[in-house]
Order: structure tokens, then C-alpha cells, then sequence
């Protein structure tokens, strides 16, 4: 463990030292204010403007962003890390040190998202706009972590740079328009995004039902396995 | 300390590495010579546990490279052919950083005299120049005291007297009784600091032997001695072991007519040119 927890510790002393970095690991904590305060304020702008609630029946979709935020902040900060360190060398050198291969991904990938789960509970507990159950909360947090996951490897896998990493990034935002998918389109059309893991997370927390939880767990787990390879050939 | 049977390894459908086959005992420096692309890197890789869809048989240390673990790592440090460090840590940050991922890592003051970047161990490596960064990445190779050492074009980059300084580490290591597996296409280094050296091109193992033996079978020394006759000066060469039967040598020296006279032997260049009908750099 010794040199996974040193590994982390580099990590973590390279986002302190890079401005963007830092601002990438703030935006859940500001998201969550503009959330909390900011949507009541512009529902209560808007119902009184149209005499009913426009804004209320999506309460939920705003926490599930919130949600997602941070754990995809976590691992996009992490990637933007791993692409530093290839361009430096670093990460090939790193897989022939006691950390090894595994090690390095794990510091890099798994304790971001790990460090992401209560992460994003505290903010939820601290700004959703709807009532979450204890269980939902653990749920959401491990499947947003898987999503961001992807998004990471994505990243990685796709850029040469930390330029194109951004570039990405955004791209990879993509992903994440499956949460909204189920909020606005009822019809069997919705299941045209079945391949992004995000349309089944919202489609749980809106429906409940446990096959949902499955498919993105799937949808997940199959993005991850098919964009590993790529990105550790690219890596090391 | 390192074998290697029947190594085999492609990137793509097509055979890279095949028939490759040595040992290299404890205390050897072994040099891999051969031109860019030759496969070089290819074989470090594989030795370094970076590369294990191979086929054959890899051992260092005793571990099979089929089938090993973090321990490895413990003993064998690599100098890749461009440094990976951290440019925005100082020279000291980085080598801290690298000696504590390993069980036990020697002091790093001493490296950083050794290697005449004390005075600078404070500043950014983003300050450095690229000859310091070769320096400060060797070291690097060095902080955990392996018994096993990988490196990859060490000299690339330095001026002489740094290269210099680094050659005499190299020999100093060896002294220790370091294993040394050097990857070049610096003939002058490889002859220089090689026990034993390996034709690497086109992936193939093309000879291995010491510098002096693949000289001494493959080349002769040559004479080359100039004279001035009817007015103009011209020259001529004769092989080192036939200079009692060159009639115009023995007459020119009975004359006392020679100009010049130079003894020449083929460099590891020649040799490999003469045996691959390639460069070397």
C-alpha cells in the first residue's frame, strides 16, 4: 500500500499546483450552491409568472447533475493528472517501479472515485433539492463513479495532450446527456441512447426498477472493459 | 543474472523480435547495439516487465518475466532514453518522491554529488537543461540500489565531460558488481564500457561477443605509410601482420624515405557495417 498512498500523494501535490485543476475540484462545491439557492429562486421567478410549477418536476434531475458532478470533476481532474504524466514519461516509468501498472491506475483512477463517493454524499446531504434515501444516496454515488469512470478512460484513451484532453472532455459531456433523455422523452424513441450508462441512472431514479439498476451497471461496466485496453496502451 | 531462450515478440502480425537468445552473468555490463528501430528498446521493455506477451523463456534475477510480481521492481532500476520527471518539482522533490515508493533507497545527497547536480538539487527540473535532466534521470535509476540496471542510451545529449562523469559511474557500478544491460548505438561507449556486446537489426541477434574479440575476428589492423616519389607524395597500406613481407615498406624504411606511418584498427562500427551491411549511427 506503501507506494500506491505515495503515488496518491503526488497526485494530489499536482493538483494543488495547477490552477485549473483546482478550480476543476471546486466546481461541485459551486454547482451545489447555484442548485440549492439558485433554482428555488428562478422556480419561484417562474411559477409566479405562469401560475404553476416548472421547474419543481425536474428537482431531481438537477441533484442527479449535482450528483454526477463530482465524482466526473474527480475523474477528469485524474485524467488531465495521467495526461501530464504521460507526456512527462512518467507514467511508463512508474509502471516499472513497486508501484507497477496496476498501482499506478489504481492511485490515479480507483482513490479518485473512491474519495468521490462520500464526497458526493456531502454535497447531496448539503444542497439536493429533493429527499434522497440513505440507500439511493450509496447507489447513485457508486454509479455516477462508474460513469465518470468512463469519462477518464475516455479522455486518456482519445487525447495526446492535456489540449485535447479538454477538448475531450467536453466531448465526453456527451455521455452524460443520457440522464436527461428520460425526463423529456417518454416514448419508446428514449431507448435510441440505451448505450450510455447516464439514460439508464436517471431511468432508475425516476422508475425505481431494479432492471434499470442492472442495465447501467452493464452499460457501465461494458465501457469501462472496452475502453481499458486502449487506454492502457496509450498510457504505458 | 539475466536469461533469455528463444525470445519472440511482434507488435502486429508480423515477427519483431525472434530467435533471440543470451545470458548475461552477475557483474557483466552486456550492450545492445544497433541502429534506431533495430529492436533495441523492443528487448529492454521486455526485460523490464513492460512488455509480457512474448514468446520464450525471460529471466532476471532468477524471476520469471512470465510470471512475476512487484518484487522485481524492488530490484532492478531502468534509465529510460528520455527522462520522466516531474518538471515541476525540483531535482531533490523528484528523486524523494521515486526512492519512497521502494522498500529501502539510499541516501540522495551522495547521488546528487556523484552526478554534479548538488548545487542545483534545489530548482525546478523545468530549469534544467537536458543535459542535467540525463543526469538527474540516471541518478533516478539508482535511488533503490539495484542489483539489476536497464539503461537506455545514457551518454545521449551529454557534452564529454559530463559523459565522462557518467561513464566512470557506469564503471563504478560494475566495480560493485552491478549487472549492467546497456542499450545504444554509441559504438564508442559500448567498446569503451562493454564486456560483451550484441548486434541487434532487424530484430534478429546478429553476433555477440566482447568489443576486442569481434575486432580481432572480423578486422585486421591496417598500416598506412606516405613517400615522396618522382616529386609527389603517394601512399600505401599493408596489413599490420604482413608488414616484414611489404617489399616497398621494408625498402622505404631502409631508405629512410617514409613521410608518415600510421597503425589503424576497425572501430565496433566497422565491424558491425562489415557483419550487417548497416550503420551504426
Amino acid at each position: 500500500m506503501k507506494p500506491i498512498s505515495r503515488s496518491f500523494g503526488m497526485f494530489v501535490r499536482q493538483i494543488a499546483k495547477d490552477g485549473m485543476l483546482w478550480g476543476i475540484g471546486l466546481a461541485p462545491l459551486l454547482l451545489g450552491v447555484m442548485i440549492r439557492f439558485g433554482v428555488p429562486y428562478v422556480e419561484t421567478v417562474l411559477s409566479g409568472y405562469f401560475h404553476r410549477s416548472i421547474l419543481v418536476p425536474y428537482y431531481q434531475l438537477f441533484d442527479l447533475v449535482l450528483f454526477l458532478m463530482t465524482a466526473y470533476m474527480f475523474c477528469f481532474a485524474s485524467a488531465m493528472v495521467m495526461l501530464a504524466e504521460r507526456d512527462e514519461n512518467i507514467a511508463q516509468y512508474l509502471a516499472i517501479t513497486p508501484l507497477g501498472r496496476k498501482g499506478y491506475v489504481f492511485s490515479r483512477l480507483c482513490v479518485p472515485v473512491l474519495l468521490s463517493l462520500p464526497a458526493s454524499i456531502v454535497l447531496m446531504l448539503c444542497f439536493s433539492l429533493t429527499i434522497w434515501p440513505m440507500r439511493h444516496l450509496l447507489e447513485a454515488a457508486i454509479l455516477m463513479g462508474l460513469l465518470s469512470t468512463v469519462v477518464a478512460l475516455l479522455v486518456v484513451s482519445f487525447s495526446r495532450n492535456r489540449v485535447e484532453g479538454v477538448a475531450v472532455g467536453k466531448l465526453s459531456g456527451l455521455l452524460i446527456l443520457g440522464l436527461v433523455v428520460p425526463y423529456f422523452i417518454e416514448s419508446g424513441l428514449q431507448y435510441m441512447v440505451f448505450f450510455m450508462p447516464s439514460f439508464w441512472i436517471a431511468s432508475y431514479f425516476l422508475d425505481g426498477n431494479i432492471m434499470f439498476l442492472m442495465s447501467a451497471l452493464i452499460t457501465s461496466v461494458l465501457w469501462i472493459l472496452v475502453l481499458f485496453r486502449k487506454f492502457s496502451t496509450k498510457l504505458f | 543474472m539475466i536469461h533469455v531462450q528463444d525470445l519472440q515478440f511482434s507488435y502486429t502480425s508480423h515477427p519483431f523480435i525472434a530467435d533471440i537468445n543470451f545470458t548475461v552473468p552477475a557483474g557483466e555490463i552486456f550492450g545492445f547495439l544497433g541502429p534506431s528501430g533495430a529492436g533495441k528498446t523492443t528487448i529492454q521493455k521486455i526485460l523490464t516487465g513492460l512488455l509480457t506477451n512474448f514468446n520464450g523463456n525471460v529471466e532476471v534475477g532468477g524471476i520469471d518475466l512470465k510470471r512475476f510480481n512487484r518484487d522485481l521492481y524492488e530490484r532492478i532500476g531502468v534509465d529510460f532514453e528520455f527522462p520522466s520527471l516531474y518538471e515541476k518539482l525540483t531535482g531533490r522533490e523528484n528523486l524523494k518522491f521515486f526512492a519512497s515508493l521502494y522498500k529501502h533507497h539510499v541516501a540522495i545527497d551522495p547521488l546528487l554529488e556523484s552526478v554534479g547536480l548538488i548545487n542545483d538539487a534545489d530548482k525546478k527540473v523545468s530549469a534544467y537543461s537536458k543535459g542535467m535532466k540525463s543526469r538527474l534521470d540516471f541518478i533516478k535509476a539508482l535511488v533503490h540500489d539495484p542489483d539489476i540496471l536497464f539503461l537506455d542510451e545514457p551518454t545521449s545529449g551529454l557534452d564529454p565531460s559530463n559523459a565522462r562523469v557518467m561513464k566512470n559511474i557506469i564503471l563504478q557500478l560494475k566495480a560493485e558488481g552491478k549487472t549492467i544491460v546497456l542499450t545504444t548505438h554509441n559504438m564508442y561507449d559500448a567498446t569503451e564500457l562493454c564486456d560483451r556486446v550484441a548486434f541487434i537489426v532487424d530484430g534478429k541477434l546478429v553476433a555477440l561477443n566482447t568489443p576486442h574479440n569481434l575486432i580481432i575476428s572480423h578486422g585486421a589492423s591496417t598500416v598506412r605509410y606516405s613517400y615522396i616519389s618522382d616529386g609527389e607524395e603517394k601512399t600505401s597500406t599493408t596489413a599490420l601482420d604482413k608488414t616484414a613481407t611489404d617489399p616497398l615498406l621494408l625498402q622505404l624504411i631502409k631508405e629512410n624515405r617514409l613521410s608518415t606511418i600510421h597503425s589503424s584498427e576497425p572501430t565496433l562500427n566497422d565491424i558491425f557495417t562489415l557483419l550487417t551491411g548497416r550503420e551504426l549511427q
